[in-house]
């Protein structure tokens, strides 16, 4: 898959500017990261299976 | 210097030797070797002597566990008085930090006295310490090949003898690569264990930190100093100490164990089956299990970093992208691009793994793989070929760990030798993987390891450093 309009589109959205020299490696690598972006997505899930990232709130100081 | 931590406290605790003299060889055999070897960025010599004196006339020198012991940390621990680098060019101007991170105090406050700061992998993205800024390190067991990373200098420094202890972190495999590469024990604790409190981060939902070493009970001893909760990192466990040490007489008595096969088996080259193999002879298991969907967490874990690594660098790469170590610039710039969608399916497939091999620990207690694919490769190396594909050869170090740390589990790395014909020079690691929060069953059995002769870590020949 041609992944060069979403980076360019995504690096202008971000503030960031590639150089030609950069470009070729963002291409690749970001390729590389779309190819494992679709092997996670041939796992079936269900709307149970939540986020392994889990937010842990803090209480105030002496209140644990 | 050859002595353990454990030995060298014991001849200080005794009066046996002063601590100053065991730091001056610890700053000697630094000034011999490190030209080789190119371990670290900084040496703190005095500071390290101060310290000592400190340690030798201190009332308590006699209770202390780490009396006068030498040790370096990743310079992505916080030092106080130093710019805290995480291998950048970029941090050089970065405020000097105003204390030392929660794990230093830690081990100083028992003893151990800082020597110096080690060299990594920029921003601790990479698996090789070929470092642009600061020069590769160099594996001491050869010099030409890689020190693994990205605690590449942590790992070197100990192989060289330089220093008995030695602080890494690990986000994909960054203490049991350069362990597996230079020959030296590794223990990555679980997810939560240690504070990280003080040190640069990376991936701050992968990132754990902890102890190199020779042997065993030093990984013990420095881990249960270490350990105990610290409210300013929000990952650490609040968790009583679990001490190890005195738990590690058991060895492998009553554990259950078995051999990681699949994508642990299949990533792996000859050396490192042979390695596996070896461990499995010793501790008589011919059990082989495999954990679900290995690939796909290492997918998992490899999009996290992707995601948590270029969000927390977008403003540097805004403004001077080069200036980034060349090594790592291009990943950052393309991770900072990766969708979210992306990055919340590695999360849910992150959970769903780590459910899935709860279920395996059932059953077993310690899990058997190679913390490498092979040995280490020369420097400047760029492909590697595994299970007949073409990789690149240094993000495939961590093939074999990343599936491991992303569930968090605690893992010793182990080192042996002659296990490439090739190169029997060469050592190579095997993880010995626990469940969570069950670090003693995988020091135990690296304690049994080590017993047996079957591990060792032995210092590098090296020369005087001309």
């Amino acid at each position: 898959m041609d992944h060069s309009a979403y980076i360019e589109a995504a690096a202008a959205t971000l503030g960031l500017t590639l150089t030609q020299e950069q470009r070729k490696g963002v291409t690749l690598y970001f390729g590389l990261a779309a190819s494992m972006a679709a092997l996670l997505q041939g796992l079936p899930l269900t709307p149970a299976d939540e986020s392994g990232n889990v937010f842990v709130p803090v209480p105030p100081q002496g209140q644990e | 210097m050859n002595a353990s931590a454990v030995s060298v406290a014991a001849a200080v605790r005794e009066g046996r030797i002063q601590a100053i003299d065991g730091v001056r060889q610890a700053l000697q055999r630094i000034a011999a070797t490190d030209k080789q070897v190119n371990a670290f960025t900084s040496v703190l010599a005095d500071r390290a002597l101060k310290r000592a004196a400190w340690v030798d006339a201190h009332p308590r020198r006699a209770r202390m566990r780490l009396a006068g012991v030498p040790f370096a940390v990743k310079n992505l621990f916080d030092v106080a008085g130093l710019p805290t680098l995480a291998g950048s060019k970029i941090e050089r101007e970065a405020a000097p930090a105003a204390r030392d991170a929660v794990l230093v105090r830690r081990l100083e406050s028992e003893g151990a006295v800082l020597v110096g700061a080690l060299n990594m992998d920029e921003y601790a993205y990479g698996f090789s310490t070929e470092n642009t800024h600061y020069g590769p390190t160099r594996n001491p067991h050869d010099p030409a090949r890689i020190s693994g990373g990205s605690s590449g200098g942590s790992a070197a420094a100990v192989a060289a003898g330089q220093v008995p202890l030695t602080l890494g972190s690990d986000t994909n495999g960054s203490i049991r690569v350069p362990a597996s590469l230079c020959g030296t024990f590794g223990l990555k604790p679980t997810f939560g264990r240690l504070p990280r409190t003080g040190s640069y981060p990376f991936v701050a939902s992968l990132d754990h930190l902890g102890p190199f070493a020779r042997g065993a009970a030093d990984l013990a001893l420095a881990y249960d100093l270490m350990q105990g909760p610290d409210r300013d990192d929000p990952a650490c466990a609040q968790r009583d100490i679990e001490p190890v040490s005195p738990l590690l007489e058991r060895g492998a008595a009553g554990l259950r164990v078995a051999v990681l096969g699949g994508w642990f088996r299949t990533m792996a080259l000859a050396e490192a089956l042979a390695a596996v193999d070896a461990v499995a002879q010793a501790l008589g298991t011919t059990r082989l299990v495999e954990l679900p969907e290995a690939a796909r967490a290492r997918a998992a874990a490899f999009l996290i970093t992707c995601a948590e690594g270029g969000a927390l660098h977008l403003h540097d790469l805004r403004r001077r992208a080069h200036d980034f170590d060349p090594m790592t610039r291009d990943r950052f710039l393309a991770n900072a691009l990766v969708p979210a969608a992306w990055v919340v399916q590695a999360q849910r497939v992150r959970h769903w793994f780590a459910r899935h091999v709860a279920q395996v620990f059932q059953t077993v207690d310690v899990l058997i793989a190679p913390a490498t694919p092979c040995t280490a490769p020369t420097i400047g190396t760029e492909w590697l070929e595994i299970n007949g594909q073409r990789l690149p050869a240094r993000a495939s170090m961590g093939l074999l760990t990343q599936p491991i740390s992303c569930i968090g589990l605690p893992v010793a790395t182990v080192p042996l030798w002659g296990m490439n014909p090739a190169a029997p020079q060469l050592p190579i690691g095997v993880q010995l993987i626990a469940a969570p929060w069950r670090e003693d069953h995988c020091l135990r059995v690296a304690a049994a390891l080590e017993a047996a002769g079957l591990c060792s870590a032995p210092v590098a020949a090296l020369g005087s450093g001309a």
